[in-house]
């Protein structure tokens, strides 16, 4: 694990701390209020299955950002340019997933740094329920707004 | 019930519910969990200060809010079984600013059997606005 060095300064080969999250039928429904999916699936039991946690909830909570050992220095940002997610299993509601960071590739182009991170989320059973692909670049106030920005 | 069946052609076109990014539900979602005390976490999605710092103009949406709204259509379109055996690969190309409101989009490209079932490759993207992309990409999902 690299817990003492700022996330920018990863490399190839790194990993961040991982995570442990609980997921409450709370904390799930939060997010569907918040992207306003109010499906029932992701709130009742159905025939053959729990409540479902919401894909976006995932996505959000496994952002680089959310690992005990991401930091930056003051000012500084992580920004998210290109997402590539495989949904493997869906997770029921009530499960504690644990969330791995792993970096595979850094590089520069035109004066901005970028690095791709790969993401595991995997379920009590030890099965993957849904991987990423991720390229974050980083921000600080002097450096101007890249074309391909998103979020993270 | 999946909108999409074995009978949908190339270049069909679906569009998901226009979604409305306001501040709060921003929060909401980039916030953190549990919403205690420090609450919301100061990051460039909720605090305008946090976000200009970083050289951004203003606090905007996350990227995964375009994705938690991308993976609401295709679910409508191909079924829960989507989430465990579909994809979507996204690049995110705009801010997405606070009360923006954002259409998702998915178009069909090709479709191939695979097996007893039949994937589905599509095009993907976020608009906001008068339909400004603010996000694009390819997705697939089966049925």
């Amino acid at each position: 694990m690299s817990s003492n060095v700022n996330t920018d300064q990863l490399e190839a080969g790194d990993e961040l701390d991982p995570l442990d999250l609980h997921i409450t039928a709370e904390f799930n429904e939060s997010i569907l209020q918040s992207i306003e999916d109010l499906h029932p699936r992701y709130m009742t039991t159905g025939p053959d299955h729990a409540p479902i946690v919401h894909p976006a909830l995932l996505i959000v909570f496994s952002n680089l950002t959310r690992s005990p050992s991401f930091r930056l220095i003051p000012g500084a940002a992580a920004v998210q340019t290109h997402d590539d997610v495989r949904m493997l299993k869906p997770v029921p509601v009530g499960e504690t997933v644990t969330i791995t960071w792993k970096v595979i590739e850094t590089y520069e182009r035109r004066n901005r740094p970028y690095q791709v991170m790969d993401t595991h989320i995997v379920d009590p059973h030890g099965d993957t329920v849904l991987t990423r692909r991720t390229t974050n670049t980083f921000m600080a106030g002097k450096i101007p707004m890249p074309v391909d920005i998103g979020g993270s | 019930m999946p909108e999409i069946n074995t009978g949908t052609k190339q270049g069909a076109e679906f569009t998901g519910r226009t979604k409305n990014v306001t501040s709060y539900r921003t929060w909401q979602f980039s916030g953190g969990w549990p919403p205690r005390d420090g609450w919301p976490a100061s990051n460039v999605h909720t605090d305008d200060r946090f976000a200009i710092q970083s050289g951004l103009p203003a606090r905007a949406a996350s990227g995964a809010m375009l994705q938690g709204y991308i993976a609401e259509l295709l679910i409508d379109l191909f079924g829960e079984v989507w989430m465990s055996d579909g994809s979507f690969d996204m690049k995110f190309i705009a801010i997405v600013p606070i009360d923006a409101r954002v259409t998702t989009i998915a178009t069909v490209v090709s479709k191939e059997r695979e097996g007893e079932r039949m994937r589905f490759n599509m095009d993907v993207r976020c608009e906001i606005g008068d339909g400004t992309p603010v996000a694009v990409g390819t997705a697939t999902g089966t049925i």
